[in-house]
């Protein structure tokens, strides 16, 4: 390539508008954008849920919904304008000279297609190739990914993979026809913390080989400040602020940038009640197993062999009063199965010590103990009947348990709400009308309205952006202080459980490797599994020193 | 019901409903003649001024006949789909909750009872109990139950394993509770509105029965039966034919479009905030 093509900006996008065209009139989903990549750059878009940054990358990729209204602006490639392109040529664009990566591998691949024949359609539709040559062409990239027997994976059906492994057959298919241009858009986010960490060295890994440009959205500072050149940081539909990484993370201008900063978890910020004072445990679970798909009675006696799927097994591990225990784990480790078992929701093997009271099956946990432990679930979307005022959602517990008399049913709706710190008027709204941080307060509402003495917390924060999410950790500790609850906390992010949490267990693959009070986090004597979690965290120090605020 | 209004397949349905509804509500009272009153002299005849829509073999008034059969062709629609709804949705609410062999067994059968062609086992039923209004009505709905049940059930499975519901399940409340006020009310919309397009579906079986005559039996105005009668004059005066077809064909289509309306309002992806 000559020089002067190389200063041209590999995408340049100028004064893009966008908007959506709804009965309520247009609203408006990109302001005035403008940002450019060079040839080998990375250039990072964050921003949090809404914030536009998925519009922008549908619209270089030109496959915006029908009420769409682009506005004004470019969107040049190399210096070709795309909205200018039709359908056909965009068409023999996608794929050959942009390329996207999407978050969920599973979403991305088609189940019905084995993977090695899905690699091998981009060579055959951009290169002209044959089944045979493109198929080996395939099997090539593949290997490239550093992936195990790729030939093997290669005759396999999207279900047959694993996670990362799917990951990599989309990043293989993204980088087969050296494009100019890739959009990553959350490539990691649905995987795990260990697989995440292969699939982000792999990306840095082809980037240098083919100094392709990349979009990489993200809404993960730490991430970013590893693999980006430069960063834009998107909020409403504009970009408050552009540069390189290391001035935008050291020195940030715009007001949003130094919240979204402020709201990183550090592991050295801690947030938790003091230490509890020692004393016996409250809850004590031990020997517990779980067993999905066995064969049932009639199927053993027609002589199958099959084999249970144990989603926890002989797990053993207690929370003392007013405690905060962080439960962390890949996904598929038996976090949640855990949660359900103790919130009464699985059947399960073992047994559970509650006070001086034993469980040994899921039919024995009686409304006392039902009261006296809560859980709060992921998705605040999905645990709040949408067909009930929020009033009705915190009333059930004060009426199913009677907790307070009848008549002051309302006046404690009331308080619950400012305890969560939402106006209380909130209780004639329905759940649809709050925000996901709104909704999932409420949850966290709900759950301490019974006066529990233990409250699960199965990955609150995760559906959450990372500004909601520092709140809500906060709100939580607070009405663990002024109630004196204990907690068990469920999560992936080892920044938050750090700052959170008195001890740690980590479960792998439904057993419980480790067990260690958080001051000894970084001692050597943890378990591998543990220190790999902790090595593969972007610690929030790699955002270039910036000083806490 | 705005939102409804603002689709317009749902206006179009919404408007051809009224008129249905308002002809099996007023039409006896409007009818200009009496039914079944023959006028000799002028049989088989087009529209003129005075019978509107023609008349048929016997000299009746059709547009007379059309309005005096509307309750009854439209009761048998909503009546038939009301039973068929309710036994289906019985059934199907309790083998979703109940889950396990309960499931498994009520769902077999059903899935037996669908394997038939719904008019086939309409036939089959009406030739069991007898022909009339009634029996037809109770055919159709049987026929409908175990599709109704199958929606029924689809919709509580994939409501049940909600965490709102799993929530309740953790509070401790009784299934009576969970079932009353988690479950239900958040199924009900897709029963709902396969209901509606049903009723579409109940008109036209009524009309086939009717015109097989395992029906409603003459001197009946049940449109159907109309169509059936004046079959073999079809070629004397088309309009004894097409007055009662486009009839019926009006309500199926006003159903079928409020059904599909319904439905796009019930979706969550197409309903705004």
């Amino acid at each position: 390539m000559t020089a002067p093509q190389d200063d041209r900006p590999v995408l340049q996008i100028s004064g893009y508008s966008l908007a959506y065209e709804t009965p309520e009139g247009n609203v408006a989903a990109l302001e005035d954008v403008t940002l450019d990549i060079r040839r080998g750059e990375t250039h990072a878009l964050v921003g949090e849920s809404g914030s536009g940054k998925s519009s922008l990358a549908w619209a270089i990729l030109r496959y915006l919904p029908p009420n769409a209204r682009e506005t004004a602006g470019q969107i040049l490639l190399s210096g070709e304008d795309l909205r200018d392109k039709t359908q056909a040529q965009m068409e023999a664009l996608r794929g050959r000279r942009i390329a996207m990566v999407f978050q969920d591998p599973s979403a991305a691949l088609n189940p019905a297609m084995r993977l090695g024949d899905q690699i091998a359609e981009v060579f055959m539709r951009h290169r002209g190739m044959n089944r045979d040559e493109a198929w080996a062409a395939g099997q090539a990239a593949l290997e490239h990914t550093g992936i195990l027997h790729p030939d093997r994976i290669m005759r396999r059906y999207p279900h047959e993979a694993s996670g990362g492994e799917k990951q990599r057959v989309v990043i293989a298919t993204a980088f087969a026809c050296n494009p100019e241009l890739i959009v990553f858009d959350e490539p990691t986010t649905a995987l795990d913390i260990l697989t995440a960490q292969q699939i982000l060295d792999l990306f840095l890994r082809l980037r240098a080989e083919s100094g392709v440009a990349a979009l990489y959205i993200s809404h993960d500072l730490g991430l970013v400040g590893r693999i980006a050149d430069r960063v834009s940081v998107i909020h409403n539909g504009r970009i408050v602020e552009a540069g390189p990484v290391h001035e935008v993370f050291s020195a940030p201008r715009a007001d949003y940038t130094r919240d979204l900063m402020a709201a990183v978890p550090r592991p050295e910020m801690r947030i938790a009640v003091p230490d509890p004072d020692p004393a016996p445990p409250l809850l004590r679970v031990s020997g517990i197993s779980v067993s999905y798909g066995g064969p049932g009675r009639i199927a053993r006696m027609l002589g199958s062999k099959g084999q249970p799927f144990y989603g926890a097994r002989d797990v053993g591990f207690d929370i003392r009063p007013g405690e905060l225990l962080g439960l962390v784990g890949a996904s598929g480790s038996g976090k949640s199965t855990m949660a359900q078992v103790i919130s009464g929701l699985r059947d399960f093997e073992g047994e559970v010590a509650f006070g001086d009271r034993r469980f040994r099956a899921r039919r024995a946990f009686d409304r006392d103990y039902r009261r006296a432990v809560q859980i709060v679930f992921q998705h605040p979307d999905a645990s709040l009947n949408p067909r009930q005022t929020i009033g009705g959602i915190l009333s059930r517990p004060l009426r199913l348990y009677g907790l307070v008399p009848r008549a002051q049913v309302p006046a404690r709706v009331r308080e619950l709400l400012e305890t969560v710190l939402l106006p209380p008027e909130f209780a004639a709204r329905y759940p649809h009308e709050l925000s996901g941080g709104q909704k999932q307060r409420v949850a966290i509402a709900r759950a301490f309205a019974a006066e529990p003495k233990l409250v699960i917390c199965d990955e609150i924060t995760a559906a959450l952006d990372v500004s909601v999410q520092a709140a809500v950790a906060r709100l939580l500790t607070g009405l663990q202080r002024r109630s004196g609850a204990a907690c068990l906390f469920i999560t992936h992010d080892l920044n938050l459980i750090r700052q959170l949490a008195h001890r740690i267990a980590v479960m792998q693959k439904g057993r419980l490797v480790d067990d260690f009070d958080v001051a000894e986090a970084e001692s050597p004597a943890r378990h591998p599994y543990t220190r790999a979690l902790l090595e593969a965290v972007p610690l929030p120090a790699e955002l270039q020193g910036v000083p806490a605020p | 019901m705005r939102e409804i209004l603002r689709n317009p397949a749902g206006l179009v349905g919404s408007v051809l409903l009224v008129i249905v509804l308002a002809a099996a509500v007023l039409g006896p009272f409007v009818a200009p003649y009496d039914p079944q009153q023959f006028h000799a002299a002028s049989r088989l005849q087009g529209p003129s001024a005075a019978f509107w829509l023609g008349t048929d073999q016997y000299g009746r008034d059709l547009l007379s006949r059309l309005l005096n059969g509307a309750p009854a062709t439209v009761l048998f629609g909503l009546g038939a789909t009301a039973l068929g709804v309710g036994a289906g949705s019985i059934i199907g609410v309790v083998a979703g909750v109940a889950g396990g062999r309960v499931d498994s067994v009520i769902m077999r059968v059903l899935d037996g009872l669908l394997a038939m062609p719904e008019l086939l086992f309409t036939l089959l039923i009406v030739t069991f109990l007898g022909g009339g209004t009634s029996q037809a009505m109770l055919a159709v709905a049987v026929t409908f139950t175990p599709g109704m049940a199958r929606i029924a059930r689809s919709a509580v499975l994939s409501v049940r394993t909600r965490d709102y519901v799993q929530a309740a399940i953790a509070r401790g409340e009784s299934r009576a509770w969970i079932v009353g006020r988690e479950v239900l009310p958040n199924a009900l919309g897709p029963i709902i509105v396969e209901a509606t397009i049903r009723v579409s579906f109940a008109i036209m079986i009524g009309a086939t029965l009717g015109f097989l005559g395992l029906g409603a039996q003459p001197p009946s105005t049940e449109w159907g039966l109309m169509v059936a009668e004046a079959r073999q004059f079809m070629f004397r005066n088309p309009w004894c034919v097409a007055v009662p077809g486009v009839a019926i064909a009006v309500t199926a289509m006003g159903f079928n479009l409020f059904g599909d309306a319904l439905r796009d309002a019930f979706d969550p992806r197409r309903r705004r905030i």
